[in-house]
């Protein structure tokens, strides 16, 4: 199923994205101390890394999860 | 506030968790399932956010900042692998009945009994500090409770008998529920239904606690986020919290992401609840966003919390119970019950997981496969050995409980809740290797596996578990500082003067060196056996194979088969079980058949009760399994060779019946040859016989019915007639000779013969010939030639008759025959040349066979009998010696007959 294995692709590659956005690397970028409209960059980045990331994985695997839903309603 | 109340609540509470527990296994029962649901999973899986992180995760970040946050970064990550990692692993462990991290580890390993329990073994020392870690948590979080309205009173340095009551006594409380709902009937499936609804609704418990903490302490101690912050960043000890410096670099950070993505799979709860307790494989699809998001909220307030008790905390409040301090600092004192409650059942949902998992662990992959092999104790043959299956189970969880409690008491009292829970992680962390390679890598093999959790396991003892003994004065406090006998290269934190890393990091990094070293190093130098390889094709073709029928050849009984299974999981189940297998196949359940596929379906609903290394060895009691082995490889590949060899030996036989076709053709060739020579023979000695005959016959009518004939034309027919009976004669005796050469019955009378005397006495006694046809006769003879050993008379028949062959050939006028014998050191030969007209060279040969007359056709006179030449060439024969013929057409022909001198002993005779 050429379209599940898209799918797989594609959370693996979230995977490789989220690794470099969560570690350190870019963290030390956003970890200077500064603020954002008064709150910690460092929160502010890390919160919205991680829930961008969880949106990507919920975008990936509900799609997956609707096309079941539609291949199984014909059934009974 | 009085402690009766507080306990009142927790009682409520846990009476709630029964009830809870309770209709979720009565639904389960009627078929109805509370839990079947990716909400529902998702929450259980939420099992993962403990004590540890409703309270020590504030803990943490007030002493290192976002130090805290890896910890659920880990498992984001790893559920975004979730498709390719998690399912892999429920796929297998579905198929394969898979109970425990143990036994899914044992089983790869070519369902290896003594690595289950060595994982075993290592899971229990692991995990028994994350539960005192838990039991920890209880207590002071009631303590703190307890001493209200007065805040900060350090609960540690009181030590009360409360404080130890507490925790003893949810130990108690918490044994009693797992031991209720996690042990209450061996199933196959082990599915834990009303348990795993009683977790869910801990997990909403403990994230609407958490929150309203959270909101609590943003929203009324302060005004909102900004304040919050800004306030804090006024503080130069709370501003450096907020830098990504705090957490103590880079190396802390990855080191604790990949603890936390190992022990989300590796934890025996977590695999419990993501792997056993899953009921639909589709569950996993929302799980892997609903989980992470999970984390994800109850997280969002752990930075701010943390500030704010720094900001507001009096002194000596301890940092790990900041979530119900500040509350109660804010005068909320029923939200710090809630609070209580949350982290109550943040601990109750841990503990009851992680004990059930443990004693399923304990039972299947240590006490029972010891059990199995101690043959005095006849386990294996009692008739029901579910409810003492049951009954270690039981006994397991209380021991789990009592030795973390002892943990706690003994060693935990001195440390932070994460710096407890990160022991473990580190120590399950093990697993995670000898897992993600069995699962990708088809050649990891069993003698890896137990060098790299064996030594992981080591390395992780002597660098983490050791030291934190050492420093709760349970071994000298020098075994830390300054290594065991004074050897700095040898100090647990900081093995060959590493230093640089905190001590988790540290330990990491050896005990994965070792771990991952030894795996690879091990699996490059060892071989797996048959099983081996065939288990780690099923883990590691999971995903592409729905079921792979393992080869089994073998006998067994149905009954006998029958009989085993009830006897782990009682006869009601069984009979269940095995009823549905015949229904899904459309079968009759009575007429079975015993075949690799159903032996294999027992052997899975036994490895769901006792794991799958006992399951194996109780299937072996009754199913004379005969594992394809290297041996039965080894013959199938000998049977296929054989076959090639038969087919070899097939060829060269038709070879050979080819040959020998050839050769009987031939032969058969030879005999119709020589039965045409026969007639052949037959008819020309009846020819030959009949010409004289007619010519007597009609010589004699002549004379019988002329009475009257002149006296001389009577002489000259009687003349005829004795001529032709002479003729006769001759041919008669030739024949008789040419028989009895042919049979061996003729005489021979050997003697010294001087070849030259007798070509002499030839000569003279066919001298009358030449003298008729005028034919001249040449001799040129030795005086004398060493003697032969040989039949006189039959030589000079040899003689005699090519001189009278040489004779009839030749020309009648200018005839010239010429008689030669020489006498070389070897032999002697005779010959006898004429001018006649030759013999071509195709007749050479055939001039020596019976009646053949060159150039003769019937319808000239016969000139001879045709044997002459024949018997010729046998007397030759019988002397060794040879006869031949040099010829040219028109030119002549000689005859040579050559003698070896020294005529061989055996001819002689």
């Amino acid at each position: 199923m050429p379209e599940d294995l898209r799918r797989r692709d594609r959370l693996v590659g979230l995977f490789l994205l989220a690794l470099v956005l969560l570690n350190p690397p870019i963290l030390w970028l956003f970890g200077r101390g500064s603020a954002l409209f008064g709150l910690p960059l460092l929160y502010v980045y890390l919160l919205a890394a991680w829930l961008a990331v969880i949106a990507a994985v919920a975008w990936i695997a509900e799609g997956r999860a609707m096309r079941r839903r539609r291949d199984e309603e014909p059934r009974p | 506030m009085a402690g009766w109340f507080i306990i009142l609540v927790a009682a409520i509470y846990i009476g709630l968790l029964f009830g809870i527990a309770y209709y979720g296994d009565k639904r389960a029962d009627q078929g109805r399932s509370l839990i079947d649901s990716s909400f529902v999973y998702a929450l259980s899986i939420a099992v993962y956010c403990t004590s540890w992180t409703f309270y020590g995760s504030v803990g943490r970040a007030t002493q290192s900042g976002f130090d805290f946050l890896p910890i659920y970064l880990g498992p984001t990550l790893v559920f975004c692998l979730g498709w390719l990692l998690l399912r892999k692993i429920l796929r297998v462990s579905k198929a394969n009945r898979i109970t425990t991290i143990a036994d899914f580890i044992g089983s790869r390993y070519g369902k290896n009994a003594a690595l289950a329990g060595l994982v075993a073994v290592i899971a229990v020392i692991g995990v028994v500090p994350y539960i005192a870690l838990q039991l920890k948590a209880v207590s002071i979080s009631f303590t703190v409770l307890l001493n209200y309205p007065a805040i900060g009173v350090g609960p540690l340095e009181g030590a009360s008998s409360a404080f130890q009551d507490t925790a003893f006594w949810a130990a108690v409380c918490l044994a009693a529920f797992a031991i209720l709902f996690g042990t209450r009937h061996i199933e196959a499936s082990e599915h834990h239904q009303g348990l795993v609804a009683a977790i869910a609704f801990e997990s909403i418990v403990k994230l609407v606690a958490f929150l309203a903490a959270g909101l609590f302490v943003v929203f009324a101690l302060f005004g909102g986020f900004g304040d919050l912050f800004q306030r804090a960043a006024a503080d130069p000890e709370l501003k450096r919290l907020l830098s990504f410096e705090a957490t103590g670099g880079g190396f802390s950070w990855i080191a604790l992401t990949l603890l936390a993505m190992a022990a989300i799979i590796c934890l025996p709860r977590q695999f419990q609840v993501i792997v056993v307790e899953n009921l639909d494989e589709r569950h996993l699809d929302r799980a892997l966003w609903l989980f992470p998001l999970y984390l994800f909220l109850i997280n969002i307030f752990v930075l701010p919390i943390a500030l704010a008790g720094g900001l507001l905390a009096p002194a000596g409040v301890d940092p790990d119970t900041l979530v119900l301090t500040l509350p109660l600092a804010g005068d909320a004192p029923s939200l710090a019950l809630l609070v209580f409650i949350g982290g109550f059942s943040a601990a109750t949902g841990m503990v009851i997981v992680e004990t059930v998992a443990l004693s399923t662990m304990v039972s299947n992959d240590l006490v029972m496969p010891l059990l199995l092999r101690w043959r005095r104790l006849g386990l294996a043959e009692r008739p029901d050995v579910a409810p003492f299956l049951l009954g270690i189970r039981r006994l397991a969880i209380p021991v789990l409980l009592f030795l973390g409690y002892l943990y706690m008491r003994l060693v935990g009292e001195r440390y932070a809740l994460v710096a407890i829970g990160l022991i473990s992680f580190a120590a399950v962390a093990q697993f995670f290797p000898a897992i993600v390679f069995g699962l990708f890598w088809r050649r990891a093999t069993t003698p890896a596996a137990f060098a790299a959790i064996g030594g992981g396991f080591l390395v992780w003892a002597y660098t983490l578990l050791l030291p934190s003994l050492a420093r709760s004065g349970w071994l000298p406090v020098e075994f830390v500082d300054q290594g065991p006998f004074a050897i700095a290269d040898l100090k647990p934190y900081a093995l060959f003067g590493l230093n640089e890393l905190d001590p988790i990091t540290h330990s990491l990094f050896w005990s994965m060196l070792v771990n991952v070293g030894a795996l690879v190093g091990v699996s490059l130098l060892t071989t797996q056996s048959a099983l081996e390889r065939t288990q780690a094709a099923l883990f590691v073709k999971s995903l592409e194979q729905a079921e792979a029928g393992r080869l089994w050849r073998g006998t067994a009984q149905l009954s006998d088969l029958k009989e085993l299974v009830a006897r782990f999981l009682g006869a009601e189940r069984a009979d269940d079980a095995f009823r549905d297998y015949a229904r899904r196949r459309r079968l009759d359940v009575a007429k079975l058949a015993v075949d690799g596929e159903l032996v294999r379906h027992a052997e899975r609903l036994l490895a769901g009760a006792i794991g799958t290394a006992s399951a194996r060895v109780m299937i072996a009691t009754v199913a004379e399994e005969e594992p394809l082995g290297i041996d039965e490889v080894m013959r199938i590949l000998d049977e296929t060779s054989q076959v090639i060899e038969y087919s070899r030996r097939l060829e060269e036989k038709s070879g050979e019946l080819q040959a020998a076709t050839a050769e009987l053709r031939a032969a058969n060739e030879r005999l119709k040859e020589l039965d045409r020579l026969k007639d052949d023979f037959v008819s020309t000695v009846s020819h030959e016989l009949r010409t004289p005959l007619t010519s007597i016959r009609s010589f004699s009518e002549i004379l019988h019915d002329n009475p009257e004939l002149p006296p001389e034309k009577r002489d000259e027919f009687l003349g005829i007639i004795v001529k032709e009976s002479e003729r006769l004669t001759r041919l008669i005796n030739e024949v008789l000779d040419l028989s009895k050469i042919q049979s061996g019955t003729l005489d021979w009378h050997m003697a010294d013969v001087d070849l030259a005397e007798l070509a002499r006495d030839a000569a003279a006694a066919t001298s009358q010939l030449f003298r008729d046809k005028g034919v001249r006769l040449d001799l040129a003879l030795p005086d004398k030639t060493p003697a032969l050993w040989a039949d006189r008379d039959r030589l000079m028949q040899v003689t005699v008759n090519l001189l009278s062959n040489a004779v009839k050939f030749c020309p009648n006028a200018k005839g010239r025959v010429t008689l030669a014998v020489v006498s070389d050191p070897d032999a002697i030969t005779l010959s006898v040349g004429d001018n006649g007209p030759g013999i071509a060279a195709e007749h050479h040969a055939a001039v020596f066979e019976r009646f053949h007359q060159v150039g003769v056709t019937l319808t000239e006179k016969p000139q001879g009998t045709g044997l002459g030449l024949a018997i010729s060439r046998m007397i030759v024969d019988h002397h060794g010696g040879r006869i031949w013929v040099e010829s040219e057409l028109g030119r002549g022909a000689t005859f040579r007959v050559r003698v070896p001198r020294k005529l061989a002993l055996a001819k002689a005779v």
